[in-house]
């Protein structure tokens, strides 16, 4: 800014200073800091994951149980 | 191990200390002033009285945080003395006379004394000397300095922007933004660490809400934000920082801890 030409045209419209709008603004005060709770899936992703395994486990002892009887028949 | 365990103990305390420590201490103990520099500008070589001159003047103000050069300039037909701040024009002078007081003046001790005295900050009112508006600012200053838990340990001080013995300090003090010349407004300026001025309250912004926000700034605790991007303008003072008093508004808040928040 050149000191003789204002770039404002009234003296209200001059920017306040950056440390005024800080500290009106609460940034210059050390800020504690944010909990952010976090939304948890685990238990849906455990359950989920059981079931899967229980349903894996079912279907092959099952082919294995039809497997023997088919041998076993032959 | 147990000699990496105390010292990890003692790292970790001075950090915490270092985060309760309030602006003006801090600034006060670890922020170096800004160097300012004075130029001479001249044409040709440099006679021998000219030398002797300049070494003088070198030597008169290197207390200061100021340096000086020489600079030719082969174009100009008068040589003259400008004096910068981080790469901006403050002043020039076209007389060696004009130069006097420079680096110093008695507002200037005083100030600093006060700072050094453990003082929060010294506000210095710039007056107009239209008693109308300089009125004006000046209840809102004491009655927000009045009215501050903190208002014994700021000091105020007048100056009229007329004043001849403090003319440097008038011009430094308006050359702390660059457009302050033109605006014929009272200003309020907060002075803290080493005669750092903070960015005025201009006019119609020398309010007792504004001020109470200037008062909060000096006695917050020095956050990360405030270390990194310190406001303000480093008067050019002929100053010794060394050994500060400890700061008067410790016992403040020790006596009230609730103040500090």
């Amino acid at each position: 800014m050149n000191p003789d030409s204002l770039s404002y045209d009234t003296l209200e419209e001059r920017p306040l200073p950056k440390w005024l709008i800080d500290q009106k603004s609460g940034r210059n005060t050390i800020q504690p800091e944010k909990i952010v709770v976090k939304e948890d899936h685990s238990l849906t992703i455990t359950f989920i994951a059981t079931f899967g395994l229980i349903i894996l486990v079912v279907a092959l002892w099952a082919l294995y149980l039809i497997r023997k009887h088919k041998k076993k028949g032959l | 191990m147990k000699r990496e365990f105390f010292t990890m103990i003692l790292l970790a305390g001075l950090i915490s200390l270092a985060c309760t420590t309030r602006v003006s201490e801090w600034v006060l103990i670890n922020s170096l002033p800004t160097e300012y520099t004075l130029v001479y500008f001249h044409s040709g070589p440099l006679s021998e009285t000219v030398k002797k001159q300049n070494q003088a003047l070198a030597e008169s103000i290197k207390t200061a945080n100021i340096r000086f050069k020489e600079v030719n300039r082969p174009e100009i037909n008068k040589s003259y003395f400008e004096l910068y701040y981080k790469g901006r024009s403050f002043s020039t002078y076209q007389t060696r006379d004009e130069l006097t007081g420079i680096t110093t003046s008695p507002m200037r001790r005083d100030i600093a004394a006060e700072l050094m005295a453990g003082k929060l900050c010294v506000i210095v009112f710039l007056k107009t000397d239209d008693s109308k508006k300089d009125d004006k600012g000046l209840n809102a200053l004491h009655n927000a300095v009045g009215s501050s838990p903190f208002g014994n340990i700021i000091t105020v001080v007048e100056l009229s922007r007329s004043s001849r013995e403090e003319s440097h300090l008038a011009s430094l003090l308006l050359n702390v933004e660059d457009d302050l010349k033109g605006i014929r407004e009272p200003m309020v300026f907060g002075v803290f660490g080493r005669f750092k001025a903070l960015e005025p309250l201009v006019g119609k912004g020398i309010s007792e809400e504004n001020i109470h926000l200037m008062i909060d700034y000096f006695t917050a605790e020095c956050s990360c934000l405030i270390k990194d991007d310190l406001p303000g303008t480093d008067i050019l003072f002929a100053g010794k920082w060394e050994n500060p008093q400890p700061a008067l508004l410790n016992a403040i808040i020790d006596a009230n801890p609730i103040l500090g928040k």
